[in-house]
């Protein structure tokens, strides 16, 4: 067994004979904080719930700290805290009737900790639930999976529905909660500026397929996009691996490729461009490049 | 897991309540007719009227069964208290007993009141020693496996298959005790129904989508 915290290995999703995950391969060490990234309806969500034993897998396998998800006992359960996309927490329940639910269930519990949670977002433990807003009822979600000071912490979508204000609110207890106590956190996110400051590996999911996993850093070096301009026009084929998009206007390519390295440029530079200048990427043109659909950008390769 | 069978038990205590009031109904009624009648009691008399009682008995527990898998899979009950350090196996473990207690709540002041009636008011003709006991267990056998067809056809989206599914297999159960009797052969084939039920319910509860 090795130290990986989530370890998914080939894992296939089908949802009524249609492909929602396509052998997916993850492994998150401990202490990682994990982006996974991908456009509505790429697989973000029904990963999660397979990590948590929510949904059963077509083909595969996915282990949380060394157990199988399907399988989790439930003193790994306790060592995990989760954050579900939409805050599904048990709606008809009064606030203070849900936490003492969670707290009788749970085998540890800080109770000071929850309750300057509690204070910093202002819960009415007095209301039901679903009488909450939908940022109350992230914070809520947020606090309650806090409390028990999981090693692991799942958060999917956690500051979608969130104002600006009380997304920049979770965002910093999220940090202030890294920095503190170095827990493993995987989470998944649609806004790529949050992704950018808290994560420092990412994974992006598109089509199913995990088509970028590397640290945040090493992501924005490995992907390339250049604009190469030919003497003659450009030639069909440039034989590169790993080409992510390409659009060729007469003797112009864009070129955007994964995992540049001394072996593509000379290959490229076998063609003898004219010219080669690197268009600089940001993680959201990377998102864009990795996650557009295949009839949307011309010869994609 | 006592969290969690009170979490049940707060979350359908309606059907407890009724248990409770059904039981005090039923013991009132049974004493009241008793003391109507001579020192000698034929208690054939009362087989009449307790057909439709036990029948709606059955479909009360059914009901139950159905409520609870229905309630949990709409309100996604289990999707939140299984991110808690408790397994799926857990949570149906604590809401079979929470039916059990319902049922134990409804039958054991019966049993209770039925021993002493028939000691104080012997019958005409002298009954088998242990009939109380046939009676009871396969009552309890039969509550348990209308709340376990309950638990089984629950477990759906749509409101059609829970609710005749659950009728017609109670349907089929309730004239099997009819025509077999009390005894020993009837709690060997619901022991074996209700084994049957819970296994189907458990394989089906825990590898579900949640």
């Amino acid at each position: 067994m090795n130290d990986d915290v989530i370890s998914v290995k080939n894992l296939v999703k089908y949802f009524d004979g249609r492909c929602v995950l396509d052998g997916i391969n993850l492994s998150i060490p401990k202490g990682c904080i994990y982006g996974l990234l991908g456009r509505n309806g790429a697989g973000k969500t029904t990963t999660i719930r397979i990590l948590l034993g929510l949904e059963p897998v077509t083909r595969g396998q996915t282990f949380l700290l060394g157990a199988e998800s399907m399988n989790l006992p439930a003193k790994v359960r306790g060592r995990i805290g989760t954050v579900a996309e939409g805050h599904n927490l048990i709606q008809h329940y009064r606030v203070r009737r849900l936490i003492k639910l969670c707290k009788d269930l749970s085998r540890q519990w800080n109770d000071a900790f929850f309750e300057h949670l509690i204070e910093t977002f202002h819960l009415p433990t007095d209301r039901r639930v679903r009488e909450l807003s939908v940022g109350m009822r992230a914070q809520l979600n947020l606090a309650l999976a806090m409390a028990t000071d999981p090693e692991l912490l799942i958060l999917d979508d956690p500051t979608l529905g969130l104002d600006t204000v009380a997304r920049r609110q979770f965002l910093e207890l999220a940090i202030e909660i890294i920095q503190k106590q170095g827990r493993t956190i995987l989470f998944s996110s649609h806004i790529l500026s949050d992704v950018e400051r808290i994560a420092d590996r990412v994974g992006i999911l598109a089509a199913g397929k995990l088509v970028v996993d590397c640290p945040l850093e090493q992501l924005k070096q490995r992907v390339k996009k250049l604009r190469v301009i030919f003497d003659e026009p450009a030639p069909a084929n440039l034989y590169l691996t790993e080409i992510i998009n390409q659009q060729i206007d007469g003797r112009e390519m864009v070129l955007t490729v994964a995992n540049w390295n001394e072996q593509k440029q000379v290959l490229l530079e076998t063609f003898k461009p004219s010219s080669c200048i690197d268009i600089p990427m940001s993680l959201e043109d990377i998102f864009i490049e990795c996650t557009r659909p295949v009839g949307a950008s011309v010869n994609r390769r | 897991m006592f969290t969690l069978i009170k979490r049940e038990i707060q979350d359908h205590f309606l059907y407890l309540i009724g248990s409770v009031v059904l039981t005090a109904i039923l013991i009132v009624a049974l004493t009241t007719f008793a003391f109507h009648q001579d020192t000698r009691i034929d208690w054939d008399d009362l087989i009449a009227p307790i057909i439709p009682i036990a029948i709606l008995i059955m479909l009360g527990f059914c009901a139950m069964g159905v409520s609870q898998m229905y309630a949990d899979r709409n309100r996604r009950i289990s999707a939140f208290v299984s991110t808690l350090p408790v397994t799926r196996t857990h949570i149906l473990f604590a809401r079979i007993a929470t039916g059990i207690i319902t049922i134990l709540i409804l039958l054991i002041p019966l049993i209770v009141t039925t021993a002493i009636l028939i000691r104080w008011f012997e019958p005409p003709i002298p009954m088998y020693a242990g009939i109380i006991f046939d009676i009871s267990l396969t009552a309890f056998l039969m509550m348990l496996a209308c709340y376990c067809i309950g638990l089984l056809t629950g477990w759906n989206p749509s409101k059609v298959i829970p609710t005749f599914g659950a009728l017609v297999l109670t349907c089929i159960l309730v004239p099997l005790v009819i025509i077999k009797g009390f005894g020993w052969e009837i709690a060997m084939i619901l022991s074996v129904f209700i084994a049957a039920l819970l296994i189907r319910t458990w394989q089906t509860f825990t590898s579900a989508s949640l």
